[in-house]
């Protein structure tokens, strides 16, 4: 794959409707326009992946402060089938743990799932992501309805190490993290 | 030489010191200075000082007052040269050159060694190309001031552009050796020595400007310039040899000059293809990263070596992603072998990609690795663009979506999608498409102007003009912006758009502008001519000067003047009513319910006019607003630039003399396009209107220079045998001019009748539509009870031979009525056959059915977004979903 070139650029009002293209074809339900208007603001924690030039991937997060915690919460990652086991899902995960690990101050990272997703599943536990809960109903209109909540525990540098923690294996450098396209 | 009319030493200070505060632009204390003198009894009515005071207003953008003061100075005092000077400055200033000149010579007349005025005045005559006079002014500059090098440049140069290369080249000779010392790296010394070898060439004496340039090589520093001349020189003289090196040293320097390559293979003196591939094989090894050597020899090579080349050309093209590789080798379509090589590569490539990622069979069983995944995708619109290149919009289609679904994100499909829809006719449906490929990259001008311009086909010009702004400057409007940038391609496709339309007066604005453009253009060339000169840039210069010579040459001023002549032989044949006059409708033939109708649709229409109205009238203040500050913008910054009448639409559309307006935009077009056919076409039609037999026949004899066989051609020369008859008839025009015409006729079709030679004519090309068309309408125009038989002479021709715009043209035809009367039955069956077999182009389509479309489309968008709805509803503020394998 020495070919092939995998960056992250910023989500801008010029190219918003990319992302929302790419969510609409890879995840089965729909995002209102709050969730884009949000994206605008969310700076690194938003990224479209490029894949030789062509967005094919996209990672959305945001900052989640409930049950006195501070957690980084993953609302999307995805990218198109075709360009699926090229490692750009890694690349975005990547980025977003070392954006986590670089600000130091949040307790955990952690997503839903549909429970039948296998290859999600694999794919964060593959990271050190557990599955902690499991919500029934948690979709309404897609089958199966219940999603797995997987998280992943952070080390905090501001508070004592009291708590249990793992360690991660970190590839930096994968990530690019300014991509502008032609304008 | 002393004024004419002297004033007293303190006036005297006074004037000058006005002279002074001119050159500052310090006018308000000329105006002054210009009052206290003039407030003296004695000098009230000094000439000079008046005129001066003219100029002074003038520089304050006071014209009017500029002329009456400058006119009231000249009669005080006509024999100064002062104000004949300060009259040609100030005509100089309004841009009426010839005027301008004939007030400088007038000032010579008193003053002949004035250097200024003899300088203002050469500037003039080379703008308005008075190369003679120009030759004069320069020798006389020269004689007055033999020491300065401008006298010398300028003086050679007039003999240059009269052609006497002799002369140019020993005045700059004898200059050369009077230079005694040179600085290294003097730019305008080099520029000069190469404008010299210039003129050498120019004049075929090719050792003498090689040996010229070997003599002051060292002395040159344009080294590019010196090496390329020099290659060329050899390669001219029969010394190839010695051009090899050059050019390949050339190479290395620039890789990607498609000119050196070219000089290179004919240095080299190899004729056989393959050894030409050859040569570019060892260049491809040399410049790995080098785009021509990998481009070039597909143009040469043929059989399987192209098949070899190309295989490679386009693999890499694929695996990198290269947006334009099908335009790279679009032109190789145009050999059918060629198009299909190609054609069966992709399709091979689409095949084993899909199956297993590799572009052919042989590196999946060498296991070789798999090319990256977005090849698959680039493979599939480059077949898109292939097929849709061949005109088989349902292969094109078929790619186009398949490479969608693979990758909807990728914006180049989208665009390639539409173009797939213009080509097959649906403006509509392709404006759609580029407009969502637009949406997807607002910061892409690129993708902004193209958008843009399928609206434009779409008649959509509001349309167009909004997405235009998102990139032209705030606070003025776009159209006012581009028409400020000189975005001709916008303009123009407005005009055609407005054209389309029946817009007429609309129309014509933007021809219009787009000719005021070129005028611009022309008038910008006086800046250079002094800075030119001063800089030595005279090979850039002389490139200008030629370049501004035949400026109207350019596609984009044929375009538009197309469109404008078309637009006045529309208005010519059929006129406009004056607008009170349209009102009126036969009402009394009206049954009394259609009439209770009519009164209320009246009714509406005047209480909608009278909004209108007022909003136009509104609209007129603001524009008026807008044109005064922006007067007052452009006084301050450029005093100079006169006012142009502005185009009214409503104006232009009602002129009295449509074919006087329509020569204007013609004659440049016979001048400088005299190898277009159209143009000679379209001289025809203005000439035939204008009754103008010789000019008839000019046009006919030059098209026909062109190409005989040009299927309108045939139409020209019915119609022409019929205007001869009718006028012999009439009356008998002059003995000479009946000579001409006799003879043209006999040239023409001998002794045929008009009838015979149309048949002639049809039974001839009866496999070529466009032939048959005007054969058809030549039947017609000739016999009018022939009508169906003209008509089912095309109608029948076979329609799967046809091409869409084939098809366009004839059913146009029949619909307007036009050219064969009224048939709108047999429209009505054509436009039916037509839509069989050109499915998707719009003007074959019923309305109706085009509306249920439209209203399905909006219905299909309002349910997509009920859905989102429901599906906000469903996900509740934290849900997520992350989705998916990578």
């Amino acid at each position: 794959m020495t070919r092939s070139s995998i960056e992250l650029g910023d989500v801008t009002p010029h190219n918003i409707k990319q992302l929302k293209k790419l969510n609409t074809v890879v995840f089965p339900v729909s995002y209102n326009d709050k969730f884009y208007v949000d994206v605008l603001e969310a700076g690194e924690l938003a990224k479209l992946a490029y894949y030789n030039d062509i967005v094919v991937g996209a990672v959305c997060c945001r900052i989640d402060s409930t049950e006195n915690q501070r957690r980084l919460y993953i609302m999307t990652l995805g990218c198109l089938s075709p360009y699926r086991r090229l490692g750009i899902g890694t690349v975005m995960f990547e980025h977003i743990l070392n954006y986590a690990e670089n600000d130091g101050n949040f307790d955990s990272i952690f997503l839903h799932v549909q429970i039948n997703n296998n290859g999600a599943i694999e794919f964060y536990k593959k990271f050190g992501f557990e599955i902690v809960d499991t919500k029934e109903q948690y979709y309404k209109r897609i089958e199966p309805a219940d999603a797995h909540v997987l998280q992943k525990t952070l080390r905090r540098k501001n508070t004592p190490p009291n708590s249990h923690h793992q360690n991660h294996h970190l590839t930096n450098g994968a990530v690019n993290e300014k991509k502008e396209r032609r304008t | 030489m002393p004024s004419s009319d002297p004033l007293a030493p303190k006036e005297g200070a006074l004037f000058r010191k006005i002279l002074k505060c001119y050159e500052m632009k310090q006018y308000k204390n000329g105006l002054k200075l210009a009052k206290q003198i003039l407030a003296n009894p004695k000098y009230t009515e000094h000439g000079e000082t008046l005129a001066m005071k003219g100029l002074t207003l003038n520089g304050l953008g006071r014209r009017e007052e500029a002329y009456k003061y400058v006119r009231l100075g000249l009669r005080n005092d006509l024999r100064s040269h002062v104000c004949w000077h300060v009259y040609g400055l100030l005509q100089r200033s309004d841009k009426k050159y010839d005027e301008a000149i004939k007030c400088y010579r007038n000032a010579l007349k008193w003053e002949k060694d004035n250097l200024q005025i003899l300088k203002d005045l050469s500037l003039l005559q080379i703008q308005m190309r008075d190369l003679e006079g120009y030759k004069e002014t320069r020798h006389h500059l020269f004689t007055l001031r033999p020491s300065q090098h401008a006298s010398w440049i300028g003086f050679a140069m007039s003999y240059h552009l009269l052609g006497d290369y002799e002369m140019a080249n020993n005045i700059l000779e004898t200059f050369s050796q009077s230079q005694t010392s040179i600085e290294a790296h003097d730019y305008r010394h080099s520029e000069l020595l190469l404008y010299q070898s210039q003129i050498l060439i120019e004049s075929s004496h090719l050792q003498q400007a090689l040996e010229h340039l070997k003599k002051y090589e060292s002395q040159i520093v344009d080294k590019l310039a010196v090496r390329e001349t020099m290659g060329d020189l050899y390669i001219k003289l029969q010394q190839p040899e010695k051009a090899v090196p050059i050019f390949d040293a050339l190479i290395r320097r620039n890789p990607e000059n498609v000119l050196y390559y070219e000089q290179y293979l004919i240095a080299r003196q190899v004729s056989e293809a393959s050894e030409k591939v050859a040569l570019f094989r060892e260049f491809q090894a040399k410049y790995p990263r080098a785009l021509c050597p990998r481009r070039l020899p597909l143009n040469i090579a043929t059989g399987d070596a192209f098949r070899e080349v190309t295989d490679e050309y386009l693999r890499r093209g694929l695996r990198k992603g290269i947006p334009p590789l099908f335009v790279n080798v679009r032109a190789l379509h145009q050999q059918v072998d060629k198009a299909k090589t190609i054609e069966a590569l992709a399709l091979q490539y689409f095949e084993n990609l899909t199956r297993s990622g590799h572009f052919s069979r042989e590196d999946a069983d060498a296991g070789a690795p798999v090319e990256p995944a977005s090849a698959l995708v680039w493979t599939a619109l480059f077949l898109a663009q292939h097929y849709d290149y061949m005109r088989d919009t349902d292969r094109a289609l078929e790619c186009i979506n398949v490479a969608i679904d693979h990758t909807p994100t990728l914006i180049e499909l989208l665009i390639t999608k539409g173009r797939i829809f213009k080509h097959a006719g649906d403006a509509v449906e392709a404006y759609i498409w580029l407009d969502e490929a637009q949406s997807m990259d607002t910061a892409d001008r690129y993708i902004n102007s193209k958008c843009a311009k399928y609206m434009l086909r779409a008649n959509m010009i509001q349309e167009a003009e909004e997405i235009c702004a998102k990139f032209t400057r705030e606070g003025v409007s776009a159209m006012d912006n581009l028409n400020e940038m000189q975005c001709m391609w916008f303009q123009t496709e407005c005009a055609l758009a407005y054209q389309r339309m029946g817009r007429w007066g609309e129309a014509l604005k933007k021809c219009h502008e787009v000719d005021r453009h070129f005028a611009e253009i022309i008038e910008d060339q006086f800046d250079f001519h002094t800075y030119c000169m001063r800089k030595m840039t005279l090979r850039a210069y002389v490139g200008l000067l030629r370049l501004e010579d035949v400026l109207r040459r350019h596609p984009f001023y044929f375009k538009a003047a197309k469109c404008a002549i078309e637009v006045y032989i529309r208005l010519y044949d059929k006129p406009l009513k004056s607008e009170a006059t349209i009102e009126e409708i036969d009402i009394e033939n009206l049954p009394p319910s259609e009439l209770k109708k009519l009164r209320s649709k009246q009714r509406k229409a005047k209480k909608k006019a009278e909004l209108e109205s007022a909003q136009a009238a509104q609209a007129q203040v603001k524009r008026e607003q807008h044109q005064k500050s922006k007067q007052q913008a452009t006084q301050e910054t450029d005093p100079d630039a006169p006012q142009l009448d502005e185009l009214v639409p409503e104006k232009l559309e009602r002129t009295d003399e449509p074919l006087e307006k329509a020569i204007e935009f013609l004659k440049p077009l016979q001048q400088l396009a005299k190898d277009r056919i159209e143009t000679h076409l379209l001289a025809f039609e203005v000439y035939y209107r204008k009754n103008k037999p010789l000019l008839m026949l000019q046009s006919i004899r030059r098209a026909r220079a062109i190409n005989s066989a040009h299927p309108e051609l045939h139409s020209c020369i019915v119609r022409f045998m019929k205007a001869l008859k009718a006028d012999s008839d009439q009356r008998r025009c002059n003995a000479h001019v009946q000579q001409v015409l006799d003879k043209a006729n006999q040239e023409l079709i001998g002794t045929k009748t008009p009838q015979q030679l149309n048949d002639e004519f049809i039974a001839k090309n009866n496999a070529s539509i466009l032939h048959l068309y005007e054969g058809a309408r030549g039947l017609y125009e000739l016999d009018a009870s022939k009508k169906d038989a003209a008509i089912n002479l095309i109608t029948s021709f076979d329609l799967s031979k046809l091409r869409l715009e084939e098809a366009i043209k004839i059913y146009m035809a029949l619909r307007d009525g036009d050219v064969f009367g009224e048939c709108e039955a047999k429209a009505a069956a054509y436009k039916q056959a037509c839509h069989n077999r050109f499915q998707y182009a719009r003007i074959f389509r019923n309305v109706e059915e085009l509306e249920a479309q439209l209203q399905e489309k909006v219905a299909a968008k309002l349910r997509a977004e009920q859905e989102q709805q429901l599906n906000h509803l469903d996900v509740s503020e934290s849900a997520g979903m992350a989705d998916a394998a990578f």
